[in-house]
């Protein structure tokens, strides 16, 4: 298992680059890299040149984040102001406006089936749950608050979520919340499940492992990536190593690896076998704000892709294999 | 068979006496001879019988007798037997008195001695056997002078004279001029070669003082030749023989040694060698035997000294340093304190000095041992060690390396330089270290794990952390660390990350010993492994760093470091509860621990539990004993000034209380550590709470310059307090860049307490963008700081409205205030929105008032906007009204010009062909002039358009300028309201400040109090914006800070004035506490080593 760069491009955002993901490939197009900018533009790129393909603008304030329907068709961009724009990765016409006030937008992912979109709804410590064909909002997950508020908690910013994941068989929804502990929800009931403890400090990434429904990944400001397993509520490891807050952890398609972007200026890919830092490339100059693996299938791209975006207004690709 | 005969008086008759059959009592002889009247010389025969078959006491009785003064008057004429029996007498008492050890009886020898000769002399003055005699009195006496002048006198007389040779070559001798005494020696030899060993024994030992061994080897031999049973040739052999360091040499010499021994036990020099040789072999009974007869026999101060020596090793050998150090001082008492005479029992002295802890006193007498062999390197180690003891390092360096120098293969003394130079010069001290290893290792010794790890411990503090690793690793040697080291076995301990959290869990090394592998971790090796993990800390890699302070717990349950890094772990993940619980299980330990306390009150601090805070961190510097330790006392001055600035009520009487005493305790660590860079921090910003900010700059500049020295010293806060100051000077510039390297050098630049400072400076320095995106950084970084949110609301509103105001402004830049303002109005809405929800602390009311504010402006701007855009479309008409025009005009002209130059052109032409062709001609010109004409216009039209643009520029800007006027006025009107409801607030402020303006004023110029100011003056800053028109800037300072103290979220002040500074306390705790703890360990090993020291 290794990285091996390919290409970066310095600048290209005018401002720092703060989400990206992958766009599916279609059948008429190869995958293509989503980001989100600082700069108030959402730009496409081809692999594995990082040709400019598009830029969006329209969002006011920075772009916090992106998300793509597994369809590869259309794509969600989210930005300070808490507004969503749903658009047709294609033509960049807009297809909805999502806002759902006074909840903010944080981190966005569509269900594996592409049928719902959940936003993390921040301060409102809440995902909102869209419907993708008419783009209502079908649900919201609260997390319970505690039933005694303690006299020292006088905001109850605490449980303010920030990030969120499906399952892979899109029946549990995962979200991390800005005082470390993780909620999982069963969405069919619409039920709150349980909470999975082990960080103390913000956590903005997490992501499933895409063979095993049950293993769940977090990233925390507390410079750890955890293991848990969702189901049993345990955490099964605890990886150190990054200097600084751990900002985004994705799991390669195969399962066998994960990468993460930190605050320290590295990317770092983690063998889950020996559950340890295999490499790290310290290429970026400042924040990685996120990592993404491509996902398979498409032509034109030959094997596995790691794109990562950081402060530094640059994105870079790297070759997984 | 011998004998004499007396003859009988008046008779022919002789008595015979036989020699060997001398009577038992002499009064029967001295009878006969009295009565017989025999000869002064038979007297003497007899005597000298008795004397030599040691009948000393019959000899005496003869002589004596022989000297009465009966005796003297009847043999009267006899002068020359006379002087005879007294030298005999005097000779007698000289060697009785040489002999004596009881000082007051040999004088009383001496004193008879001197009786007799001088009587001798009386007889005859010139008789030269009675000056010889003197002469050997003297000698014995150690006159040495005057002995010499008596021999000379009998020598003048007698160039030959054999015992006179004799006396006065000992006498040379002992001056130490052995060549002279040599050559008196020899003379003897000349004149009477058949002269008895003794002589031969004064070359030999000339030969020797004068390092001529084999001669002296030859001389020894042929005295043992002529007598077998000399005593001091056979000691003296032997020493020769000891003194080639041979085995089969030394074994002869002993045999010599025990040979002279036999024949006679009180020779103090084969008693000493004795003594010597079975200290070697620890038969300590018989050294002590051996010495104290020696020391019985003998009054030779050398010897004695020797046989002191020789006491008092035993009794150091075996321990009992009481009596080692008495004999010690004995020996060196013997020989007058003359250490270039003999050394050895300096060097003894100062051992046992050193191991009853009179240092002062060793190192005077290491110093005069060094002073003898000044490259001994023995002596040199161990004066290194005394110095460092004495803290005088840089002598201790001088003679260690003295020491490294004369032997570069010494590892020891290699050892102890970089010991001592740890503290001072990592540099050196790891040199040395690493000379050791290596020079153990070539002779396959082991390397003690305390100088790996020292070496492991330098490289860390340089900053070289793999090597320090590697040297760690080797200072651990095989272990069960290595199954949580090594990546590839990790599977096993993988787990072992998850229960990171349950600190208590043994469960772990339970079962790897259940799996059959061995969990130990030997004595010597717990703080390497400490340092390990602490290294592995410092590499990010917390989780094995865990796992191995929980082995030490588990195997050392006292390890009250282990405990404390543990809770700094978990305090770095902000897990305080776990970390408060460490911490007290380590306060279990030792309720008194400074480091514990201290930890535990800063983390009460984190918890906001102020109260308890204070309590624990006095119990702290109490348990410090006497404030030795300025942690503690530094955590309280901390305290201070934060209780200072967190006053909700901001009460000026106690707020300046608390600074005092919070400056009082910073003065306090700095009087007692002048350069403790933490308390110089806290010092200078008191300073600059109070505005001395020239002060306050100059000595953060220099704590800034001492941290910068170390790589253990990582102060960011002197970084953040500097720009603070620039910041209240209003040298924005620099404050920003400060701020900026500050994030990014220290911060991995994720700290938003400091993006708002910085975005504060942008907003002071009006640079409204940056400003907005920085606010937009750090709410992207702290999501749940709707204070932030607020805060952008507040610079976009301000951008706004400073772009509507300005007096030039194009519709594009009214287009974006426009955005702008429309953003602020959905962040203020949004804030609106979620005040019902409780998520924040704001006034609804307030964000309410901003909202409309906002809203009011878009319109305004609207109306702005329509105008300016009007005017740009007037403009723009006009401007294509005078383009058309003068595209006209222009090529109207330009045709004109063409048709005069086509016109000349013509003429020429005409001239040359007017005559020949007229017509044709003419008729073909007009076709050239038409087609020229209609490109002519083209290039003309291009042409006009550049000019036009240009010109149309110029008429733009010009009319702005003329528009503007007027557009003031617009505004003027419909600004009107507005503008009174601010000066209103502002009348209103301006009251408040005056009332309390001692405590304002200082609160605005004041740029330490870390977050409090940028916070507040941020969020104040649409009060600001809304006086920004009228007010002067320092007015409007004041004005702005009492505002903001009224109505800003005051808890939100609180909350990160704590978050500012408490990071250096908490620098230190982690990291000077890990310093302390590898401070610590080098003391330990410190302790090793002296101990190895003294058995050298």
């Amino acid at each position: 298992m290794k990285l091996a760069g390919i290409k970066s491009v310095e600048g290209a955002h005018d401002e720092s680059v703060w989400a990206a993901t992958w766009v599916p490939a279609t059948s008429s197009r190869p995958a293509l890299l989503l980001t989100g900018s600082l700069d108030e533009t959402v730009k496409l790129w081809k692999s594995d040149d990082l040709n400019l393909a598009g830029t969006n603008t329209g969002h006011c304030l920075g772009v916090v984040s992106v998300a793509a329907h597994p369809s590869g068709i259309i794509a969600a961009s989210a930005s300070l102001d808490s507004f969503v724009r749903v658009f047709d990765v294609n033509t960049n016409a807009t297809i909805a406006t999502l806002e759902a006030p006074p909840s903010e937008v944080w981190q966005m992912q569509f269900h594996p089936k592409g049928t719902k979109l959940a936003v993390a709804g921040g301060g409102s410590a809440s995902i909102k749950v869209w419907d993708t064909s008419t783009w209502k909002l079908t649900s919201t997950l609260t997390i319970p608050r505690p039933e005694v508020p303690k006299p020292s908690d006088k905001n109850t910013s605490k449980k303010f979520v920030l990030s969120v994941a499906w399952s892979p068989d899109g029946r549990t929804i995962a979200c991390g919340s800005m005082d470390g502990t993780i909620s999982v929800f069963d969405v069919a009931r619409e039920k709150f499940m349980h909470h999975l403890e082990g960080h103390s400090m913000p956590v903005r990434s997490l992501v499933y492992s895409p063979v095993d429904p049950r293993v769940l990944f977090s990233a925390s400001d507390d410079a750890h990536i955890h293991m848990y397993d969702a189901e049993g509520k345990s955490l099964v490891s605890s990886m150190s190593g990054h200097a600084s807050w751990v900002l985004s952890v994705d799991a390669s398609p195969d399962g066998n690896a994960i990468a993460t972007g930190s605050s320290d200026r590295t990317v770092r890919l983690w063998d889950l076998k020996m559950r340890a830092a295999l490499q790290t490339m310290s290429n970026h100059t400042d924040q990685v704000w996120a990592v993404t693996f491509c996902p398979p299938g498409g032509t034109g791209v030959r094997g596995g892709r790691l794109a990562s975006v950081c402060d530094d207004k640059s994105i870079s690709l790297y070759d997984y294999s | 068979m011998a004998s004499v005969y007396i003859p009988v008086q008046n008779s022919e008759e002789e008595v015979r006496v036989v020699l060997d059959q001398l009577p038992r009592d002499a009064s029967d002889i001295i009878d006969i001879l009295k009565a017989e009247q025999a000869s002064l010389d038979l007297w003497l025969i007899i005597a000298r019988e008795y004397f030599k078959q040691g009948k000393v006491e019959q000899f005496r009785q003869i002589l004596e007798e022989g000297s009465s003064p009966d005796i003297d008057e009847y043999y009267a004429d006899v002068r020359y037997e006379r002087i005879a029996i007294l030298n005999a007498l005097g000779a007698y008492y000289c060697y009785r008195g040489k002999i004596e050890t009881i000082q007051s009886k040999r004088e009383e020898h001496f004193i008879q001695a001197t009786k007799y000769y001088n009587k001798a002399s009386r007889i005859d003055m010139h008789e030269p056997s009675n000056w010889i005699g003197k002469g050997q009195l003297l000698l014995a006496k150690g006159e040495l002078e005057q002995a010499s002048s008596a021999f000379r006198i009998v020598l003048d007389g007698d160039r030959d004279n054999v015992p006179a040779l004799l006396g006065q070559a000992c006498v040379e001798f002992n001056r130490g001029h052995y060549s002279e005494s040599l050559s008196l020696y020899r003379r003897v030899l000349q004149i009477f070669p058949d002269c008895p060993g003794p002589v031969r024994l004064g070359i030999g030992q000339c030969q020797y003082k004068m390092g001529h061994f084999e001669r002296a080897r030859k001389a020894f031999d042929r005295v043992l030749q002529l007598d077998p049973e000399n005593v001091e040739a056979l000691v003296a052999l032997a020493v020769l023989d000891l003194q080639t360091n041979e085995a089969s040499r030394t074994r002869k010499g002993m045999e010599k040694m025990r040979q002279a021994f036999e024949i006679y036990p009180y020779c103090p020099m084969a008693l000493n060698y004795l003594a010597n040789h079975f200290f070697f072999t620890g038969q300590h009974y018989v050294v002590e035997q051996l010495t104290e007869t020696a020391l019985a026999v003998t009054n030779h101060g050398p010897t004695k000294s020797h046989s002191y020596y020789n006491l008092a090793r035993s009794y150091h050998s075996k321990g009992d340093y009481a009596a080692a150090l008495r004999y010690y001082n004995q020996s060196v008492k013997e020989i007058k304190d003359k250490a270039s005479d003999f050394v050895f029992p300096y060097f003894g002295l100062g051992q046992v000095q050193l191991k009853l802890g009179d240092i002062n006193g060793a190192m005077s007498n290491f110093e005069k041992v060094l002073e003898v062999y000044p490259d001994n390197c023995d002596t040199l180690k161990v004066l290194g060690h005394v110095y460092a003891q004495l803290n005088e390092t840089e002598k201790a360096q001088e003679v260690l390396k003295k020491a490294t120098k004369i032997d570069p293969h010494d590892a020891q003394a290699f050892l102890d330089l970089g010991e001592l130079l740890i503290m001072s010069d990592t540099a050196t001290a790891l040199d040395a270290f690493k000379t050791a290893r290596s020079l153990l290792k070539k002779s396959d010794q082991e390397v003690l794990v305390e100088v790996l790890n020292n070496i492991g411990v330098i490289h860390f503090e340089r900053e070289e952390l793999e090597v320090a690793l590697e040297a760690f690793k080797e200072a651990l040697g095989n272990g069960v660390w290595l199954r949580f080291l090594d990546v590839k076995s990790k599977t096993t301990a993988a787990d072992a990350g998850a229960s990171i959290l349950q600190y208590k869990d043994v469960q772990l090394f339970n079962r790897l010993e259940a799996d059959g592998v061995e969990v130990e971790l030997p004595w010597n090796k717990v703080t390497p492994l400490f340092n390990l993990a602490r290294l592995l800390e410092q590499l990010h890699n917390t989780g094995t760093a865990g796992i191995f302070y929980r082995l030490i717990l588990f195997k050392y349950p006292g390890y009250i470091d282990a405990y404390l890094r543990l809770a700094a772990i978990a305090k770095s993940r902000n897990n305080l509860q776990l970390s408060i619980e460490l911490v007290n299980e380590a306060l279990k330990l030792n309720n008194k621990c400074p480091n514990a306390l201290s930890m535990l009150g800063e983390l009460e601090l984190k918890n906001d539990d102020w109260v308890k805070a204070k309590e624990t961190l006095r119990a702290a510097s109490e348990a410090t004993d006497g404030m030795k330790d300025s942690y503690a006392t530094l955590a309280l001055g901390n305290w201070n000034y934060f209780a200072a600035l967190r006053n909700e009520k901001r009460n000026p009487k106690l707020e300046s209380t608390h600074l005092e005493k919070a400056h009082q305790l910073y003065t306090k660590v700095l009087l007692q550590h002048k350069s403790n860079i933490y308390a110089a921090n806290g010092a200078g910003i008191v300073l600059a709470e109070k505005g001395n900010f020239d002060v306050a700059k100059d000595l953060f500049t220099q704590v800034q310059e001492g941290a910068s020295g170390s790589s253990f010293v990582q102060m960011p806060d002197v970084w953040i307090n500097l720009a603070h100051v620039y910041f209240a000077q209003g040298n924005n510039a620099l404050a920003i860049k400060m701020y900026q390297n500050c994030l990014r050098n220290y911060y991995h630049n994720t700290d938003c307490q400091i993006f708002l400072y910085l975005a504060r400076t942008y907003y002071e320095a009006e640079e409204w963008q940056d400003c907005k995106k920085t606010l937009l950084r750090a709410i992207h970084l702290a999501p749940s700081n709707y204070t932030l949110r607020f805060d952008a609301g507040v610079a976009m509103q301000k951008f706004s409205a400073s772009t509507l105001q300005k007096e030039k402004r194009e519709a594009n830049e009214v287009r974006s205030a426009i955005v702008e303002l429309e953003n602020a109005v959905r962040v203020f809405s949004q804030l609106s929105a979620g005040a019902n929800l409780q998520i924040h602390g704001f006034d609804e009311k307030k964000i309410n008032t901003h909202v409309d504010y906002c809203k009011h402006l878009l319109e305004a701007a609207k109306v702005h906007l329509e105008v300016a855009e009007r005017e740009e479309q007037q403009k723009l008409q006009k401007e294509e009204a005078e383009r058309q025009m003068s595209l006209a005009e222009k090529a109207r002209r330009k045709a004109e010009e063409q048709r005069k130059f086509q016109l000349e052109k013509r003429k020429k032409e005409d001239e040359n062909k007017r005559a020949r062709q007229q017509d044709e001609d003419f008729e073909r010109v007009k076709e050239q002039w038409k087609s020229s004409t209609s490109s002519a216009s083209k290039r003309k039209d291009r042409l006009d358009i550049i000019d036009d643009d240009e010109a149309g520029g110029h008429s733009g800007r010009r009319r702005k300028k003329g528009g503007g006027k007027r557009r003031k006025k617009d505004k003027s009107s419909k600004f009107s309201q507005y503008e009174e409801m601010e000066e209103g607030e502002a009348e209103m402020d301006g009251h408040e400040g005056d009332d309390g303006h001692g405590s304002y004023y200082r609160e605005e110029k004041d740029p330490a109090p870390q977050d409090l100011l940028a916070a507040a003056g941020l969020e104040d800053s649409d009060a600001e914006d809304e006086e920004a028109a009228a007010a002067a800037i320092a007015a409007r300072r004041r004005r702005a800070l009492s505002e903001s103290e009224e109505d800003e979220p005051v808890e939100e002040e609180g909350k990160q004035q704590q978050a500012g500074s408490p990071e250096s306390g908490e620098m230190q705790v982690s990291d000077g506490e890990g310093a302390a703890a590898s401070q610590q360990h080098h003391h330990q090993d410190n302790d090793v080593d002296a101990g190895l020291d003294d058995e050298d």
